[in-house]
């Protein structure tokens, strides 16, 4: 019994600052990449611009019709074979922003849909430009809105990391797995991995929850 | 001389013809209200005026400027847009914006006014219409008529040569729209020329100068308020009258 909390002991610091150093950072870098790509889709498809919406609809269809993992064996395992070397962690970011940008793409396009279209006539009818309304108008409601999804969307994408083990990036659940290869206590280890990712959960569960609420100051509609 | 005139706008919505040839003007001052049925297009009327919708055909003359309504560019709309303020049934206030910035929005953005110009613009507004204790709030902690009214000031801000509104009383209860209807009186009074769909009789009759009947997408009867009300020419503004004061 010792012997399975020395292991726990001796690891965890390691485990955390894989987590510290890489899960969150390629969650966090992922998910802004992906923020762009959302927008950038929502407003192409709220704006029913020819061919590109038609491009955005494809690209939405198959991210999310095909699993997160084998996108991330095309990209790492499959390009080099066509002669396309990325290293792991740009491949990650890769993957993981263009997968989360197809969902929050969805997530934000039905929060700006859901915006009155009496707010964009009150911006024409005191003279301003389709670009001034989005951008003062509109799209800081849809975050409002879009805020909670995108809010789990994040905590599901710091779970999702650990599929990265897969294409040697050596975040958490990579570091956990070598550790546990060494020591042969597979279960006090995953446990311990599994504890961490709860705890990073937690946090932006509460961060979450303080920001809508830091939101909610113009109240609902 | 006319600051608008409209001749002969029409509008379907697929099938259904809501404008059939509407002709009228509004000059300089003037206070036009214009009454008519649900139904009646008068809506539909000041949302093509205003660009809101598309009209199938018809001209505009807007301060010596003639329009095909058919076929305007977005600049020629835009331009227009600015001269004029526009007032909707259901306020249609910025809700992710305080009071002030309601007001101040239209000009820092649309017209590059700067913020603290904008903002003694915007407060002078907001005394216009007594909301100047509430310009820290947001949209959804005011009353309806406390809304309308902002709205008013978000309008007036922008010093159009024209406001139009659209039934500006109809989602308000009975007892909050006199307080819009007497910052409207006041506009009136200062002589902003105003274009108004109402269905306040007493507003038309003791406000306005001019009257426009509307009904099943045509203009049935015009005239001066006194001579609308009280001896009306054609049998169907007789009858919606009578249907009003009942």
């Amino acid at each position: 019994m010792n012997n399975v909390w020395q292991v726990v002991v001796d690891s965890f610091p390691q485990l955390l600052s894989r987590g510290l150093l890489m899960t969150i950072p390629l969650t966090l870098i992922s998910f802004a990449i992906a923020l762009v790509i959302a927008v950038v889709v929502a407003l192409v498809q709220f704006a029913r611009i020819p061919v590109l919406r038609q491009i955005c609809r494809f690209y939405i269809w198959v991210i999310r019709g095909t699993p997160l993992l084998v996108q991330l064996y095309v990209i790492f395992f499959g390009l080099p074979s066509i002669g396309v070397n990325i290293d792991a962690f740009p491949a990650a970011v890769l993957v993981f922003s263009i997968n989360e940008g197809a969902y929050a793409a969805e997530t934000i396009r039905g929060a700006l849909e859901s915006v009155p279209s009496g707010q964009m006539e009150a911006g024409r009818c005191v003279g301003m430009s389709y670009v001034q309304i989005m951008w003062h108008v509109l799209l800081p409601q849809t975050f409002r809105t879009a805020f909670p999804a995108l809010g789990n969307e994040l905590i599901s994408m710091v779970k999702d990391t650990s599929l990265a083990a897969n294409i040697t990036v050596t975040e958490m659940f990579f570091q956990a797995q070598r550790i546990a290869g060494r020591t042969y206590q597979t279960m006090a280890l995953y446990l311990e991995v599994a504890v961490i990712y709860l705890i990073f959960s937690t946090v932006l569960s509460l961060l979450q929850r303080f920001g809508e609420k830091k939101l909610s100051v113009y109240g609902k509609r | 001389m006319a600051l608008l005139e409209i001749k002969n706008i029409r509008k379907n919505f697929d099938d259904k013809e809501v404008l059939r040839g509407v002709s009228f003007n509004v000059n300089k001052g003037d206070v036009v209200s214009i009454l008519g049925p649900s139904g009646s297009g008068k809506t539909t009327l000041l949302r093509c005026i205003n660009f809101l919708e598309k009209a199938d055909s018809g001209l505009m003359e807007f301060d010596g400027q003639m329009y095909d309504l058919k076929d305007m560019s977005k600049k020629e709309i835009t331009g227009i847009q600015k001269q004029t303020g526009f007032v909707f049934q259901d306020y249609n206030l910025f809700q992710n914006k305080n009071v002030l910035d309601n007001v101040t929005l239209g000009l820092t953005s649309a017209r590059k006014i700067p913020k603290d110009q904008a903002v003694r613009t915007a407060m002078d507004m907001l005394s216009r219409v007594g909301m100047e204790d509430y310009a820290k709030q947001y949209p959804s902690q005011l009353s309806g008529g406390q809304q309308q009214r902002v709205a008013i000031a978000r309008a007036l801000a922008t010093d159009p040569k024209i406001i139009y509104f659209d039934e500006p009383t109809s989602a308000l209860d009975p007892q909050l729209t006199g307080e819009v209807l007497t910052v409207m009186r006041q506009l009136a009074e200062g002589g902003m020329t105003m274009l108004v769909v109402t269905h306040e009789m007493s507003f038309a009759r003791e406000v306005s100068n001019k009257v426009i009947f509307m009904d099943g997408g045509v203009v049935v009867e015009q005239g001066v308020p006194d001579e609308f009300f009280s001896n009306p020419k054609e049998e169907r503004t007789r009858e919606f009258l009578r249907l009003e004061t009942e």
